[in-house]
């Protein structure tokens, strides 16, 4: 079993629901002072969401009150990408989508970066190349992945310039040919027309045949164009149309009017179009590829017998394919492949720089520094420079046979055993604190152990500077050393409401602790996940007083200045101490 | 206080020192680790960086032309099964074996032009095709075939290289060794 270092967890008041959103009432103690209903329960389900290590946790000035993760409020401060480290400007974003839009890719098999190269050598011309690129003697490009050894010329995919390489990308189809433009697009209709005048309606019967092949590669973009040309063309002369459905007028969902109100809604148009009301009739479905429509391939008989001819690893996993970017020159659905060697260059996801706001009083609590290359906070309110940490030591007291042996992280506890616990509080502010700690007696859950803590009251001193104390007296040493309560001549006696040790700005006290033994009785379940681990919950509050500021508006003429104010802070906190010996 | 460095590791047993057959231009470096019994052959321009370990012990070692062995690589690394073979471990040309990686041995072949990433493993009797890629910390079990031009990345994965580019690899291995050649204080008079 993995050993276990002791841990404490503190838990945001913010899950507290009483205090929800909400400063914790100054007045009314929510101190755990006899309401054993109350007692924080760490195995609670709930509990998950709510515990966090002090590092996690900020802290507002102005409340007074930790912030978790779960109760602060996000601002994007700066998007950027986090290969090149460029700002992006929001206004970019709309435009352009989150994903950088110069140079950098990752790998579409392995999410390395990949990295242009030029291609030195003439590529050979089985590879699939425009005849014109291959009469060009200047050098092309790829993408290349140093990892995996992944290449874009394996989606037939090379570059003319080593820069800009997503707008060369972005015209690129796999295997090297380019997107069609809309003037080429415009084109090709016009020679379809002209092959099939007659197409529009009675091709739909004949359509079957020559659309399997010749329907494969309009791809997405072109569909697109062809259906909404048709649509624009049908809004326009609908009485061109076919007007079979037109004594059902302005009632079906393709009438016109019924359209353009629907247009209207989203363009947030006037609600009618004078226009539509003077032209009514029903429009007709596209019928023929070159006015949008596309039949599904349901034969997939041909990707079936190439996925029994291919490797399993030759397929592209879920990952992989939900991390593809949209590319509208892919062909449609169903011609879109399932394999790796179709997969595509990804351009990286930008990241964010996020500020973050008290939700209650909305002061700033955590502001990085704009710059993307530095990593650096203009303002970062942790709860670590405001509430005192609390590490865990275990405690190992000579017995009366001889000295103990030396502690060891990650020791199993024996059950029923008395064990020692010290934990040492550390006080980060200027100011001295007093600490009340409250534990439940037993801890929750099926296996009860006993808790006692020997010293719940005491105070931690300033944490005035280092070298005003150091300097301060000479003697300061051996001072500090007879602050030792226990006293090193009684033999690390552990005396019941005494402090067990103090320095500067930190104290220790000792908890004793039981473990329960784990012996499951008949008919228990058997012992769930973590369930052997000894955790106790203690409510931990805190009081300190402050100077009351010289610009406060409460201090009047008849206030006295020296006037100090007082502070309290509480919420519980978790400390795991170990696994307990099973059997 | 002694002011001299004392290393930790406990001194390596001299052992036997193994008959070789070094080509006039080859680098070894002086620190270079030769042990075992068997033939250690060493073709031209080849590299041996200080403390790579060759080992006949479990049979005859045979590097190619212009190969580079990295520092603290074992080659004929005796395995689990502790066979002697008459060959041990057997690299074609142009092969990379880089930092920490460990090739057992038991007629191991690895073929022209592949790469051994860090700290790979390679078992006993494993058969690497030529120009392969194996990333670094690669497990290949004893005794698997790997086909030329394979690509072993991420835990095991696998996948075919088709840049096409194993001459302009073994022409920038050329590149380098010439490099290393001048870094690299050769002596292999020391071990023959
Ligand atoms: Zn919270
Ligand atoms: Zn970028
Ligand atoms: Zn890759
Ligand atoms: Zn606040």
């Amino acid at each position: 079993m993995a050993p276990l270092n002791p841990y404490t967890y503190i838990q945001c008041p913010c899950s507290d629901s009483a205090s929800l959103g909400r400063p914790t009432d100054l007045t009314s103690p929510t101190s755990a002072d006899g309401d054993e209903d109350n007692t924080f329960d760490p195995r609670a389900p709930r509990a998950n969401f709510s515990l966090y290590p002090l590092e996690y946790l900020l802290y507002c000035e102005d409340c007074h009150q930790i912030r978790c993760p779960r109760c602060i409020a996000e601002e994007i401060a700066t998007y950027y990408c986090p290969s090149c480290l460029f700002e992006v400007p929001s206004s970019n974003l709309k435009s352009e989508g989150n994903r950088c839009t110069r140079s950098c890719f990752q790998c579409p098999i392995c999410i390395g970066p990949l990295s242009v190269t030029s291609i030195e050598t003439p590529p050979p011309s089985s590879t699939l190349l425009s005849p014109d690129h291959a009469a060009t003697p200047h050098s092309t490009y790829s993408l290349i992945c140093s990892y995996c050894n992944w290449s874009s010329t394996e989606i037939g995919i090379q570059f003319d310039k080593p820069n800009g390489i997503h707008a060369q990308l972005a015209k690129l189809r796999n295997g090297g040919a380019s997107r069609l433009t809309a003037k080429e697009r415009k084109e090709r209709r016009k020679e379809l027309s002209h092959r099939g005048g007659e197409a529009a309606v009675a091709a739909a019967a004949a359509v079957a045949a020559n659309e399997s092949s010749g329907g494969q590669d309009v791809d997405l973009e072109t569909q697109f164009a062809n259906l909404k040309l048709f649509c624009n063309s049908q809004l326009a002369d609908p009485s061109a149309a076919d007007n079979g459905f037109s004594s059902l007028g302005d009632l079906g969902f393709s009438s016109p009017s019924s359209l353009s109100r629907i247009m209207n809604l989203y363009t947030g148009g006037k609600l009618h179009d004078p226009r539509a009301k003077s032209k009514l009739g029903a429009m007709r479905e596209a019928l023929a590829a070159d006015e949008g429509l596309l039949e599904s391939n349901l034969n997939e008989s041909s990707l079936i017998t190439r996925l029994h001819q291919s490797d399993f690893l030759d397929t592209a996993s879920s990952t992989q394919i939900c991390s593809q970017p949209p590319n509208l020159g892919e062909p449609h659905l169903h011609g879109a492949s399932r394999f790796n060697s179709s997969l595509r260059p990804v351009p990286y996801l930008l990241r964010t720089k996020r500020s973050k706001r008290c939700p209650v009083c909305r002061h700033i609590i955590s502001k990085p520094e704009a710059k993307v290359q530095t990593t650096r906070f203009r303002i970062r309110l942790v709860a670590g420079s405001y509430i005192p940490s609390i590490s865990i030591r275990r405690l190992n007291l000579p017995g009366p046979n001889g000295p103990a042996a030396p502690a060891i992280l990650g020791d199993l506890l024996d059950p029923l055993k008395p064990v020692h616990f010290l934990l040492t509080f550390k006080n980060p502010i200027f100011e001295s604190l007093k600490v009340t700690l409250g534990a439940p007696a037993t801890t929750p859950g099926r296996f009860p152990s006993k808790v006692t803590v020997l010293c719940p009251q005491f105070d931690i001193d300033a944490n005035t500077d280092v070298w005003d104390e150091a300097l301060k007296d000479n003697d300061r040493e051996s001072s500090s050393r007879s602050r030792r309560r226990a006293g090193t001549e009684s033999q690390f006696q552990v005396e019941v409401g005494k402090i067990w040790e103090r320095g500067r700005n930190w104290v220790s006290i000792v908890v004793e602790v039981v473990p329960a033994s784990l012996k499951l009785e008949a008919g228990q379940d058997v012992l769930k996940e973590d369930e052997d681990v000894l955790e106790i919950p203690m409510f931990v509050r805190i009081e300190w007083e402050v100077e009351n500021g010289g610009d406060d508006a409460t201090s009047g003429p008849g206030r006295d200045k020296d006037q100090k104010e007082k502070r309290e802070l509480a919420y519980w906190c978790v400390l795991g101490l170990g696994r307990i010996k099973q059997g | 206080m002694s002011s001299k460095r004392h290393s930790i590791l406990p001194a390596v047993s001299a052992g036997p020192k193994p008959p070789v057959r070094f080509s006039s231009s080859i680098t070894i470096a002086d620190s270079a680790l030769l042990t075992g019994t068997n033939l250690i052959t060493i073709s031209t321009e080849s590299v041996i960086h200080p403390r790579a370990k060759l080992d006949s012990l479990a049979g005859c070692i045979t590097i190619g032309r212009r190969c580079v062995v990295h520092e603290r690589t074992t080659l004929g690394a005796i395995g689990t099964s502790g066979k002697v073979t008459e060959q041990a471990v057997t690299l074609g040309d142009y092969v990379t074996v880089e930092v920490a990686a460990s090739i057992e041995a038991g007629n191991t072949i690895i073929g022209e032009g592949t790469t051994v990433g860090v700290g790979a493993r390679i078992g006993a009797g494993a058969f690497i095709g030529k120009h392969c890629t194996l990333t670094p910390h690669t497990e290949i079990r004893a005794g698997e075939v790997v086909p030329d031009f394979t690509v072993v990345y991420s835990n095991g994965m696998r996948r075919m290289d088709k840049r096409g580019v194993a001459d302009l690899k073994n022409k920038g291995q050329a590149r380098q060794i010439d490099v290393l050649r001048r870094m690299i204080p050769s002596n292999p008079a020391k071990f023959t």
